[in-house]
């Protein structure tokens, strides 16, 4: 127990003192950006660091009483993608900036929300069929009429009352919950086949019947909206968890053959999505059109090169959606090839920190979510950045707690708390495990094999 | 889960190889691409990067800012702005999205865009400099003043002219206006149809607003020309200053068909080229004209700077000329006119200043000039102009004697330039009243004063005049000239210690 007790308030110091550190690298950006683009100190940059400085402070508090052994990163990484989103979009549009505030500002109360609602990730795993249905109707809401609205060929917004918002982000939250609720129960079962069909022995269909059914759904759903991005998500998300929870190979070959048919039969169907392909294959045949967007992200990020042209000092407002899908192009213009390298990193980071978690993580339903949340977010970046460097068509989702968006911003914010819980669990259940130091430091060993913990801790101690 | 954790780090190395693969070719971009994108005709950031560097201010002599780069709320970042509008757009020039770059911004372009180092941040807002290469441009200070040029605008009154105003000492512009004249702020402006309609204006002007009356156009010299004659005569003939012409209403002129000039309003005149000068007698000078010859006339006006460009920092100066030698062989009609400033005699506003600066300057054409000195933006001095001399127009005699010319003409009862005469101040002056061939007559006054140490020389030209006795170069130009004259010698005597 001395351990634990000495423990405690270290992680949460260094999660401080790392938080301050991404207030004043923020404040610095900011400061900088409008030296770039006005000449001038920005005129709110009091009640700007005292904003930010007090929604970190709130989040870092109600994680010293609500989760104190939860992991000290992950916070302070999310505050400074988020710090340096809202930079960039402040520098982009005045109207964003403050709404984007004001979504920041819901997002912490989320996160406090969420850790408050769910003081074991187990409570998570107890609801799993409200969270599924919940998920379910969410990704339906946009299809309902009235309240749904097509923007940009995808039907992804939902208009309730002065409320805007796409379902589908927390959604993907929702239904990692029930994937990996539903694979922790089933993996043996999945894992071998209990049934011959000739030579072969075959799964039971009926316990992959709710996976099946919520997969099909999702993404029967996600074609009818368009939203290929997040379909994509989606399905790496259920494939890869199958994968982690059973070790089957076969299920990740199956995965891809079913996702380059669903994209290919896509393809056929959807005209959105095939003018998306030809501006992929080649962007130039269609500069005035489709090709457009991708090609004046390439302008921005070449014209940033390696250290970009400064912050405030680009011209990113010529890019379409240069506050959300392409805010990683309007970021490469302004801070470079370096700075976007240093975005990539953080979320590598964040993802190192929640892998982490689920290495740790005694159980299997924890382990599952963890790695699910962990990898949906570098999948996203993936999808997003590989969009923009034309690795992949352009999908149209946002970059994680950089873009500009409440949903995104609140739902990630809601993955991170859900992270932590985790997290915090963890160190619990070690220390109700018993007392066992050494087993604590073949723990920590172990997980330091993930990038830059080293460092981390470190900076803890 | 020893097995699971396995899996797990595994996923988390494939999610790695995802984030290897967007960096590798992140930096493929930039290694192979970046390049040929910065270039490619369909990228706008080259011409946004242009209007996104803020150019220097240009000011005026007593301070008064002309020009200056203002941030935007627009894609562009920096808005050129031109508070004095009109009245220095000849002179500013613009600097236009569509129509490129005209005036003191075209000429001066490398000055107002160069920053010259070293920078120490006085202020916050120069603090940026330290973190990026944004440019903070040297700014330039003209020689024309403010007030001499909403003077000129003042006396012209809307009438199409030019005043030009010249320190004979150095060569520095005071005042350059001419009426019409343009505002350069639509034209930088970043609303192209602004642009164009501002553009389709001043081209469907008649008056040419975009080539200056003052340095851009020429005009028949008229009278003001007998200054050149009179030179050539002391230069060339000097015993032709005394001879005594007699009184006459009328020259015929030779190798023409018994063609008669005769003087304005069919007045009689004559006497020595002093007399002559003073009452601008175009019989008498017509026939000192032919006397001193087409050659020494031709030679004497190329001293003078006519039949070269004008050295005026500014781009799209035009050329005085005077005919050659060669063309008045058997021609004594050509070259009687020519004396007077007609036939194909054709002035620059801008020559007659500067040849009136010739005489009050000893005979010495100094290079006219708009740049006074560059200043950092600090207001750190970066370079200050060094008057030099163009030409050598004549002898300092021969200068001494055209002033006398001159100031004859504003001072003796009977000359021609009395409403010039300023109580206190010696003027040395002399009027033009040219025909253009049309209704209308151009009416011209030149000038300097004060007369032991002059310090500003004038041109000013009325243009579309009635052929009346009231509306002559010395009762239409002199006036403007004496204000001019009156307004910068009380400014200078002011700021004089």
């Amino acid at each position: 127990m001395n351990t634990q007790r000495w423990q405690r308030p270290a992680r949460r110091r260094a999660e401080f003192g790392m938080t301050l550190m991404v207030l004043l690298l923020t404040g610095c950006l900011y400061v900088l950006s409008n030296l770039g683009r006005a000449g001038a100190l920005p005129a709110d940059i009091v009640p700007f660091l005292v904003l930010v400085f007090a929604l970190m402070l709130v989040a870092h508090l109600s994680l010293r009483h609500l989760a104190p052994q939860a992991d000290p990163v992950l916070l302070p990484l999310a505050a400074l993608l988020n710090g340096t989103g809202y930079v960039f979009i402040a520098r982009l549009d005045n109207t964003e900036a403050s709404a984007q505030a004001t979504w920041t500002a819901i997002g912490v109360v989320a996160f406090v929300t969420t850790l408050a609602l769910f003081p074991r990730a187990a409570n998570l795993e107890r609801y799993r069929y409200s969270i599924a249905l919940a998920g379910i109707i969410l990704l339906l809401l946009p299809l309902a009429p009235h309240i749904g609205e097509d923007i940009n060929g995808a039907r992804l917004w939902v208009h309730l009352g002065p409320l805007n918002f796409q379902p589908e982000e927390f959604a993907k939250i929702a239904l990692a919950v029930f994937f990996s609720s539903v694979l922790a129960e089933r993996a043996d079962l999945l894992a071998t086949g209990t049934r011959r069909i000739g030579r072969w022995l075959v799964l039971e269909p009926r316990y992959l019947a709710p996976l099946i059914a919520a997969w099909a759904l999702s993404l029967l759903v996600l074609l009818a909206e368009n939203d290929l991005g997040s379909s994509f998500l989606f399905f790496t998300l259920f494939v890869g968890l199958l994968w982690v929870a059973t070790g089957r190979w076969a299920y990740l070959v199956l995965g891809t053959g079913l996702f380059t048919v669903g994209a290919v039969f896509a393809l056929d169907v959807i005209h959105h999505a095939q003018t998306r392909v030809q501006a992929w294959l080649d962007p130039w045949a269609h500069f005035a059109t489709s090709g457009y967007q991708i090609i004046e992200g390439w302008f921005a990020l070449a014209a940033g090169g390696l250290w970009g042209v400064g912050p405030g000092q680009g011209n990113p407002q010529v890019i379409p959606e240069s506050s959300t899908d392409f805010i990683f192009a309007s970021i490469g213009e302004e801070i470079g090839l370096v700075g976007v390298t240093a975005l990539l990193i953080a979320y590598l980071l964040m993802m190192g920190s929640g892998l982490r978690v689920a290495v740790r993580s005694q159980r299997s339903f924890s382990k599952l979510l963890a790695t699910g949340l962990s990898l949906l977010l570098v999948v996203q970046v993936f999808v997003v950045v590989g969009g923009i460097t034309r690795l992949i068509p352009i999908t149209g989702i946002t970059l994680p707690f950089v873009s500009y968006g409440g949903s995104s911003l609140v739902s990630n914010y809601m993955l991170l708390a859900i992270l932590l819980r985790i997290s915090d669990d963890n160190a619990n259940e070690q220390a109700l495990a018993g007392s066992r130091p050494a087993g604590l430091t073949a723990a920590a060993g172990e997980a330091d094999r993930f990038a830059a913990t080293a460092v981390i801790e470190v900076v803890g101690q | 889960m020893r097995a699971t954790n396995q899996r797990v780090r595994l996923a988390g190395l494939g999610a790695c190889l995802l984030m290897i693969i967007v960096f590798a070719q992140l930096n493929y971009l930039q290694i192979f691409h970046a390049n040929a994108l910065d270039n490619n005709p369909l990228n706008t950031r080259n011409i946004l990067e242009q209007y996104a560097q803020p150019r220097g201010a240009i000011i005026s002599a007593d301070g008064v800012t002309l020009a200056q780069s203002v941030l935007s709320k627009d894609q562009y970042k920096y808005q050129r702005q031109y508070p004095e509008g009109a009245l220095f757009g000849q002179i500013t020039g613009y600097f236009s999205f569509t129509y490129g770059t005209d005036g003191l911004e075209d000429e001066y372009n490398s000055v107002l865009t160069k920053t010259s180092a070293p920078v120490l941040p006085t202020d916050l807002k120069q603090i940026r400099n330290f973190f990026t290469n944004q440019p903070a441009p040297d700014n330039m200070n003209v020689t024309a003043l403010t007030s001499l040029q909403q003077l000129a605008a003042r006396e012209l009154a809307g009438r199409d002219g030019a005043v030009v105003a010249i320190d004979p000492k150095t060569g520095a512009v005071l005042a350059m206006y001419s009426n019409p004249s343009y505002d350069p702020s639509p034209l930088a402006s970043h609303d192209q149809t602004v642009e164009q309609e501002a553009w389709k204006a001043l081209d469907a002007n008649p008056g040419r607003p975009l080539l200056a009356a003052a340095y851009r156009q020429r005009f028949f010299p008229g009278s003001t020309f007998k200054v050149i004659t009179a030179a050539a005569v002391y230069d060339h003939q000097p015993a032709l200053a005394s001879r005594y012409f007699p009184y006459s209403t009328g020259l015929v002129l030779p190798d023409t068909a018994g063609q008669v000039m005769h003087n304005f309003a069919g007045e009689a005149c004559g006497g020595t080229m002093t007399q002559l000068f003073t009452v601008s007698c175009d019989t008498g000078f017509a026939q000192l004209g032919l006397d001193v010859g087409g050659t020494n006339l031709a030679a004497e006006a190329k001293q003078w700077g006519w039949g070269t460009t004008t050295p005026l920092d500014l781009p799209g100066v035009a050329q005085s000329s005077f005919p050659p030698a060669s063309t008045f062989t058997r021609n004594g009609g050509a070259l009687a006119k020519s004396a007077i400033g007609q036939e194909s005699v054709q002035a620059v506003p801008l020559t007659l200043a500067l040849d009136a600066a010739g005489v009050a300057n000893r005979g010495v054409i100094m290079t006219p000039h708009l740049l006074e000195s560059v200043t950092g933006s600090q207001g750190q001095t970066v370079m200050t102009y060094t008057p030099k001399p163009w030409l050598t127009a004549t002898s300092p005699a021969t200068a001494s004697k055209l002033t006398q010319l001159m100031v004859s003409v504003v001072n003796s009862p009977d000359g021609t330039g009395v409403e010039a005469r300023i109580p206190g101040i010696e003027v040395a002056g002399k009027t033009g009243t040219a025909q253009t061939g049309g209704p209308d007559i151009e009416t011209w006054f030149i000038a300097f004063a004060p007369v032991a140490h002059p310090a500003i020389a004038v041109a000013v030209l009325v243009e579309n005049q009635p052929p009346a006795d009231e509306y002559q170069g010395g009762t239409v130009a002199a006036p403007i000239a004496k204000a001019m004259i009156e307004s910068y010698l009380e400014m200078k005597g002011k700021s004089a210690p």
